[in-house]
């Protein structure tokens, strides 16, 4: 579950991390007021939940109440990188005498935390990574040891900050770890960690990002998980428990599974363009499956349906009892396409058959997309 | 020999008296495989198909000598019963769940890796010996006894590709899951491994798929450790990238996760590049593996 920068922000002031003076506003009149409290220039950032806001045009540093009005009423109501803006925070501009990048994330193939470090923080910190990985300082964190202050203070020294600046720098590192592990992050970021002229420090930035899987056992008053997906079909799709993505074709897929899904998508994206990426996870139902044709369908125009099952955890035929379902209630025209495998599967052919779904029996994804391929070019 | 399960293996269940683990008790002793009692903490001296259920892991091995566990314990107790299992000295554990928090499955590598305890998953459909027995939710109807050896980071793909050699007339000697979580309990190179050393396995199929950087790994592994012929299968090539948040995770990561840099990587160490799944049983016919 990711966190706006204002929501994140908070959560950093709960931890001791210094962050600037700043309020989320969703009307050019607060955004005025605020900025008067704040005093000029102050910056207007947009609250959106994707990477490289900066270089999109995401933030402006405005002067006067006018140039406010004007940049406020253009930033709300936008878009950047296709997303919404309907809140923007309203931040003190600080004056910068260096920048650092802090990063935590976990390396998925170790399966440790990494703490990433930069005296060259900033928007072109990838390519800071890439140019000069010298500049960038990085420890493994052995989940059961933690992370410590000497080795914050390891890496920074390395990285050759001054010594005036190594202790709180360190202190507001470790702050952020104990952040991360406390509220199970994927990732959790200060770009940048601002250095003051009065070496005073500012988390000037934040992006954090909570553990899908944990947030139910995280006690803290987060925001609700579901409301921030922007997308109605992605976030009834996460509502029933399933991942579903919206794509701009007009086959509809139902999978059960990521590798199959994708696989189906590859197959049929060579001739067709699938309309959506629906994965059931494990545990298929009949009553989510009925669900799973229910958001499908959501998507107007789609030519056909393509499905592709295996019943592992759950005899299949249950799910199939789903899908037939909905077919029935709501008297569904365009051709089906099922591959439906597992355990009790020819009791769910049957059934599927029963409600007019042309049924593939072999276990190649490709045999089923062909005879999909047949059928919508026949209508 | 196939690996990690074979006639030596003794499993227990944990979570047994769930309503899916009774099930799937069920089907993986119907399959042949030794099931020699389940744990649920407080449900001590029940029976499920017939298996006696203890209250902990220790007890069911000081009974039982069970030697490997399967989990379906519900995604939060994972970690609890993970460690109770490592302390009572089973040394192969099959993790089926899927939403064990991230920073439980860290915890658990470490604690694997710390007592040399060799574990798959979590979000895994397990391990399946065609016609010798099975730890997890894999469906018996995909599978023939045979020579090639099966890793995917895909439940259900595993299913596929195996259904697909069974279909061609072309064997499994073992299936493996490994897991569909970013971060898993055992990596593709140490499930390589095995298949390398198993003498009933003549070649190996990976079916991966976008992201990470489980295919790079496996492709120095290959080219400095591995002689038998492998051929790789990856999901992903149509899939949309998600929205990014923050830097982090692109410095880290040493490749860029993508299919073409998998294939990259994976023909450079002469593993065959499988473009569909079917092509699997065009490489399997040509090469005679059965």
């Amino acid at each position: 579950m990711r966190l706006y920068e204002f929501e994140a922000a908070n959560l950093f002031k709960t931890k001791g991390i210094p962050v600037p003076r700043q309020k989320v506003v969703e009307t050019t009149e607060e955004a005025l007021s605020i900025a008067g409290e704040i005093g000029y220039p102050v910056l207007i950032k947009a609250q959106v939940l994707v990477g490289g806001r900066g270089l999109a045009g995401g933030i402006k540093t405005v002067s006067t109440p006018e140039e406010l009005e004007d940049t406020a009423g253009q930033m709300l109501g936008s878009e950047i990188k296709g997303l919404p803006v309907r809140k923007i925070l309203v931040s003190e501009k600080a004056d910068i005498s260096k920048e650092l990048y802090v990063g935590i994330t976990i390396d998925g193939y170790s399966g440790k935390p990494v703490v990433l470090v930069s005296t060259e923080g900033g928007v072109n910190i990838e390519k800071v990574a890439r140019t000069s990985p010298e500049k960038i300082g990085t420890a493994t964190i052995d989940p059961k040891f933690g992370f410590y202050p000497y080795q914050a203070r390891s890496l920074l020294r390395k990285l050759g900050l001054s010594k005036r600046l190594l202790g709180s720098c360190a202190d507001v590192i470790n702050r952020l770890y104990t952040l991360f592990t406390e509220f199970e992050a994927l990732i959790a970021e200060i770009n940048p960690l601002v250095v003051l002229p009065n070496e005073g420090l500012l988390a000037a930035d934040a992006v954090f990002e909570i553990d899908p899987s944990a947030v139910s056992r995280i006690k803290y008053p987060l925001p609700d998980r579901f409301e921030r997906i922007e997308n109605p079909m992605e976030r009834k799709g996460k509502e029933i428990g399933v991942t579903y993505v919206d794509l701009d074709g007009d086959i509809g897929l139902i999978s059960s599974g990521a590798g199959l899904g994708m696989a189906s998508m590859d197959i049929i994206g060579k001739i067709l363009r699938p309309g959506n990426f629906l994965e059931t996870g494990g545990g298929i139902t009949e009553e989510l499956l009925y669900k799973c044709m229910e958001l499908v369908m959501m998507k107007p125009n789609l030519k056909a349906i393509f499905i592709n099952i295996y019943g592992g955890i759950n005899p299949i035929h249950e799910g199939a009892k789903g899908v037939v379902r909905y077919i029935k209630e709501h008297q569904v025209k365009i051709p089906i396409v099922a591959k439906a495998l597992g355990n009790h599967q020819e009791e769910t052919w049957e059934i599927l058959r029963s409600a007019g779904v042309h049924v593939v029996t072999e276990a190649a994804t490709e045999k089923a997309v062909d005879r999909l391929i047949e059928l919508v070019r026949k209508r | 020999m196939s690996i990690l399960l074979d006639e030596k293996t003794r499993v227990i269940v944990q979570g047994i008296t769930g309503k899916i683990a009774r099930v799937q008790t069920k089907w993986m002793l119907d399959y042949g495989t030794t099931i020699v009692g389940g744990v649920t903490p407080g449900k001590g001296g029940a029976t499920v198909e017939g298996l006696p259920v203890f209250d902990s892991v220790e007890e069911a091995v000081k009974e039982t000598g069970a030697n490997a566990s399967v989990f379906f314990v519900p995604a939060p107790f994972v970690l609890d019963a993970f460690y109770e299992t490592i302390d009572a000295a089973i040394k192969f554990i099959v993790i089926v769940p899927e939403h064990v928090p991230v920073h439980d499955v860290m915890k658990m590598r470490s604690y694997a890796i710390e007592n040399k305890v060799f574990a798959i998953g979590p979000t895994t459909p397990g391990i399946l010996v065609p016609g010798k027995g099975k730890m997890g939710i894999m469906p018996a109807s995909m599978f023939a006894p045979g020579r090639v050896g099966i890793i995917s980071r895909s439940g259900t793909l595993s299913y596929e590709f195996a259904g697909i050699l069974s279909e061609n007339n072309v064997g499994q000697s073992t299936v493996v899951g490994m897991g569909a979580d970013p971060i898993v309990l055992a990596n593709l190179p140490d499930i390589l491994e095995l298949f390398e050393k198993d003498d009933e396995t003549d070649a190996v199929i990976i079916v991966g798929e976008v992201g990470g950087e489980q295919e790079e790994r496996a492709a120095k592994y290959i080219t400095s450790h591995m002689k038998k012929p492998v051929a790789a299968y990856i999901a992903g090539r149509f899939s949309p990238q998600g929205k990014r948040m923050g830097h982090a995770g692109a410095i880290v990561r040493s490749s860029a996760g993508t299919v073409e840099a998998k294939w990259e990587a994976l023909a450079k160490a002469k593993v065959t590049i499988l473009e569909s799944p079917m092509d699997v049983s065009y490489w399997t016919s040509k090469h005679g593996f059965h």
